[in-house]
């Protein structure tokens, strides 16, 4: 068979695409994020206590007392684990994209319900969109929208959508033909026909549609959250990234919450619009449970709640004291760093914005997938990101970015990579040594992401140097995955091979042995690089002086890093104030002023 | 003067390649041939005139074109060939907004499944074709209430179509008919889907109400006692050609083809025949003066019965002037009942005829 080159069709299409279209893309980036920040402005404003008594006004009106007992009970419970903004972020996320899915999936299906030639054209996309992997689909929205909200929503929007135009044109296609016809005797318009009659018998379908598309999209944010949507799915992100179960445990509890939320609200709004289900609604009995109030009452509820709110974000405590100071060398100026959720880089990146912010400057940290973050860097929506592992480890990204980046310099190194195994592994020192204990390891090494420089190393060179590719296979995974392995079995003492590198917290967490590399296949070892957008270090030739001259001892890192993973998760910057706190002069060092 | 509504040579064919296929019918090809390359003929050729005020049934078996024809009456359906004419206007040359027009307030239509809409009140059904009009809600309302209370339904206005028989249902669907005076009443085997006493009432309600309303009907049915029962004139559809047009008598009495008299077998003729149609008119004209009881050309059949039974001679007949054109002898009734029509054989031998069972 001959190769077809469809990938470099793709690829010179998104090229295309991002030359020529780009005031589209602005203009639906715009849009999106407006929408987003609107949205999400409201759900943060008031008191989350009071907005989840909103919430649970709407649902008891919905459906009944239950339903707004459990539903202030689930927000309480988000505000308690301290995701409430971040569930709120989330919240308008999905609301946004569920609008905007909506907006263009009814349309089409009542479109595709009426025309089978558009039925037909739009079945295959649908299928598309929707069983195409959504990461395959995430770098190209970057591409075209830019990290952040908007590239999230329209990753979520293009997986939400299909349910939406599937259950629109099934809901109208059902429409008893006879309904239609009488309608058409009756000289009714085909508006009208729609609007009267199809669409109104059609609507319990199409709320189906809806709710699915909400769920959809909530099923997405984890994804979304790798483009740096932060909010829950973020949360998610970092926690897997860090293996932490609880607070993963704990965003994924916030996003069920927010699931079942809008799943049942938006069933009983479906019952509540469709005149249909009002009357079927209304002849179920009312029990205590299901009480639910009149409008006008849910209405009052909800507005005197809404000015109790909008009462307390006026007269309530006013944030934002300035103070000029001498060394205020920022005076606002915003600074986007992006960080891979790796220790060194968390630990650096809140580092950076403990130090910069005072200095006056601005600072927002957004953490996302190593794919993202470069592609970020590279299209200049990011400043810059301290966790490079330059030349080896992360040669791939710098081959094809390298030349829309500044490189500012190694703060760190030498690192080294290696393969790890537990200390109780007695007779295994050396790389030379695994030949002959295949059958202990079960030929295999725990590898991470086959995407990482590493395992390419390792595959294409480490192997063969030591004369293991027969008897050894390299696993596949992710670092989340190679580090839970590693955890279950050192707890059961049993035998295990993974590939891992220094600095890692892994070594202080657990008693294990870096394998010797006597023909020195791993290379010389890495830096730690800090990489910057192209121009920033001239747009900013203080900050650029800094973080060139930037540099850390193992001890300071590994300390830092200590003192962050103490703290817990969401408290990174607070664990470095405190840090630097005991520390005096670092900050002056490391950012000098000269007065 | 033109008639109400009239089709002229009218062809409705579905598939591909119609215009060939109109072409191939009018040289006597048939269903079969047509079917064979996936075109479907539902009306081959009809000509139909509804003088206004007449119920006109088209009556055929499931298939037969009936209810295609229906749909061309008003404009539901546009002809392959052939022309529909409404009190003159041709259908095919009105704009789509002037036939939604035509539509909203001269022809309505009743539907077999009653076609309600679920999510509107009874009140709101039968206030639609108002609605659709853009007559204010007050005063649709109270033409809605009119009609449905002409249909008996007063005091359901508020009802749900859900919440209603399947009789009161279709009496729904025939008040929202007649809530917007269309002069033209479409009805598609309107009460096939009725218990045959509920279907019984309809029929005796629409003929009192036509009694008053004088609307011009046409009536879709499969069931011949239905079509002799309501019908002023019928057309008989088989394979989507009109077979017979005509009163029920003559459909009854000249059928025109053996399929025609195949299905007026079931018929129960003391229903529809009168006087007129059975009397002998072979007549003196003193057969009235001996002061008996004597009957007119439209007395029903049982009537004629009941007379002649108490009679010992024939029934004589009487026009409106008191003339007689007629007389009905008792062999002659007995003879239709059966339909024998020959002439009484003579007594052989004076043995009794034993009738063979």
């Amino acid at each position: 068979m001959p190769r077809l080159h469809l990938g470099d069709w793709v690829d010179s299409g998104v090229d295309w695409l991002v030359a020529h279209m780009s005031w589209l893309f602005d203009a639906v980036r715009a849009v999106v994020e407006g929408m987003y920040d609107a949205i999400d402005g409201v759900l943060t404003a008031p008191a989350p206590l009071l907005l989840a008594g909103i919430l649970a006004v709407l649902a008891w009106w919905l459906r009944g007392v239950g339903a707004g007992v459990l539903a202030f009970a689930g927000f309480a419970l988000v505000d308690s684990l301290a995701l409430w903004d971040r569930a709120m972020s989330t919240l308008a996320l999905v609301l946004v994209a569920t609008v905007i899915a909506l907006a263009v999936s009814v349309p089409l299906g009542v479109w595709a319900a009426r025309s089978r030639a558009v039925s037909a054209a739009v079945r295959p996309v649908l299928d598309l969109l929707q069983t195409m992997p959504s990461m395959v689909l995430l770098i190209p929205a970057i591409l075209f929208f830019g990290l952040g909200t908007a590239a999230g929503v329209i990753a979520t929007l293009i997986f939400a959508l299909a349910p939406g135009v599937r259950m629109t044109e099934l809901g109208i296609r059902q429409v008893d033909a006879e309904l239609v016809e009488a309608a058409e005797a009756f000289g009714t318009t085909p508006r009208d026909t729609l609007l009267r009659v199809q669409l109104p018998l059609a609507l319990p379908t199409i709320m189906a549609g809806v709710n699915q598309v909400i769920m959809l999209g909530l099923s997405m944010v984890v994804i979304a959250g790798m483009v740096g949507t932060g909010g829950l799915g973020g949360a998610v992100n970092e926690a897997i990234g860090q293996l932490d179960i609880g607070f993963g445990f704990e965003a994924g509890v916030g996003i069920v919450v927010l699931a079942i939320y809008l799943d049942r609200m938006t069933s009983a709004l479906g019952t509540q619009l469709s005149p249909l289900g009002r009357r079927a609604a209304a002849k179920v009995r009312p029990t205590p449970w299901t009480y639910r109030p009149r409008p006008a009452v849910a209405v009052i509820g909800v507005v005197v709640l809404a000015l109790v709110a909008g009462g307390t974000g006026i007269f309530g405590p006013s944030s934002g004291t300035t103070q000029a100071s001498a060394t205020d060398v920022g005076k606002g100026k915003e600074i986007k760093i992006g960080y891979i959720p790796w220790d060194e880089g968390i630990a650096s990146t809140f580092l950076w914005k403990e130090i910069l912010e005072e200095r006056g400057y601005k600072v927002t940290t957004t953490q996302y997938a190593a794919g993202p973050l470069y592609t970020g860097l590279a299209t200049g929506q990011l400043d810059f990101e301290t966790d490079s592992w330059l030349p080896t480890t992360h040669a791939e990204y710098w081959k094809k970015y390298g030349k829309q980046l500044d490189d500012l310099g190694k703060w760190y190194g030498p690192t080294s990579l290696e393969l790890t195994v537990p200390s109780y592994v007695k007779d295994v020192n050396s790389l030379a040594d695994l030949k002959d204990h295949a059958g202990e390891f079960g030929g295999k090494i725990v590898g991470i992401e086959p995407s990482a420089g590493m395992m390419g190393l390792l595959k294409s060179k480490v192997l063969k140097e030591y004369g293991l590719d027969g008897s050894y296979q390299v696993v596949d995974g992710s670092t989340p995955a190679m580090l839970a392995e590693l955890k279950r079995a050192y707890a059961r003492k049993q035998p295990i091979l993974v590939t891992l590198w220094s600095p890692h917290w892994a070594y202080s967490d657990y008693d294990l042995k870096k394998l010797k590399d006597p023909e020195g296949a791993w290379g010389s070892g890495d830096g730690v690089h800090t990489l910057s957008r192209k121009g920033f270090a001239d747009d900013n030739p203080q900050v650029g002086k800094w973080l060139r001259d930037f540099s850390m001892t193992e001890k300071q890192l590994t300390g830092l890093e200590a003192a962050i993973q103490k703290a817990g998760q969401g408290r990174e910057q607070d664990a470095v104030r405190t840090w630097l706190q005991g520390r005096p002069g670092l900050v002056d060092q490391w950012a000098p002023v000269h007065k | 003067m033109s008639p109400r509504l009239e089709t002229e040579h009218l062809y409705k064919v579905f598939g591909r390649r119609t215009d060939d296929s109109v072409e191939r019918l009018r040289q006597g090809a048939d269903r079969e041939e047509l079917r064979a390359d996936g075109t479907t003929a539902a009306v081959i050729d009809a000509s139909v005139r509804v003088e206004a005020g007449e119920i006109f049934v088209v009556m055929g078996l499931s298939g037969s074109g009936k209810s295609t024809l229906l749909r061309t009456l008003n404009g539901l359906l546009e002809p392959t060939a052939g022309r529909v004419r409404f009190d003159g206007q041709d259908l095919g040359e009105l704009t789509d907004r002037e036939l939604r027009e035509l539509r909203s307030k001269k022809i309505s239509m009743v539907f077999q499944h009653f076609a309600l809409f679920p999510h509107r009140s009874v009140r709101d059904n039968a206030a639609y074709g108002l609605a659709v009009q853009g007559v204010p809600r007050a005063e649709r309302d109270r033409r809605a209430g009119e009609a449905l209370a002409l249909c008996g339904l007063a005091g359901w206005e508020d009802s749900w179509p859900d919440e209603l028989s399947g009789g009161m249902q279709q009496r729904v669907g025939l008040a929202r008919a007649l809530a917007t005076d269309a002069d033209l009443l479409l009805m598609d085997e309107s009460f096939s889907a009725l218990d045959p006493l509920i279907r019984r009432d309809m029929q005796d309600q629409l003929l009192e109400l036509q009694k008053t309303l004088k609307k011009t009907i046409v009536f879709i049915t499969h069931d011949l006692n239905e079509a002799m029962r309501l019908g002023d004139r019928i057309a008989v559809m088989r394979d989507g050609r009109i077979v017979q047009t005509g009163t029920a008598e003559d459909i009854l009495l000249r059928p025109a083809d053996d399929y025609v008299a195949s299905f007026t077998q079931d018929v129960d003729r003391s229903r529809v025949l009168t006087a007129a149609a059975v009397m002998d008119t072979d007549v003196q004209g003193d057969e009235a003066d001996c002061g008996c009881a004597t009957a007119a050309p439209g007395t029903p059949f049982t009537e004629l019965c009941a007379l002649s039974a108490r009679l010992p001679h024939p029934v004589a007949v009487l026009d409106a002037n008191d003339g007689v054109v007629g007389v009905v002898p008792r062999q002659r009734l007995v003879g239709f009942l059966a339909e024998e029509a020959g002439e009484p054989l003579e007594c052989d031998g004076g043995r009794k005829v034993t009738a063979r069972a």
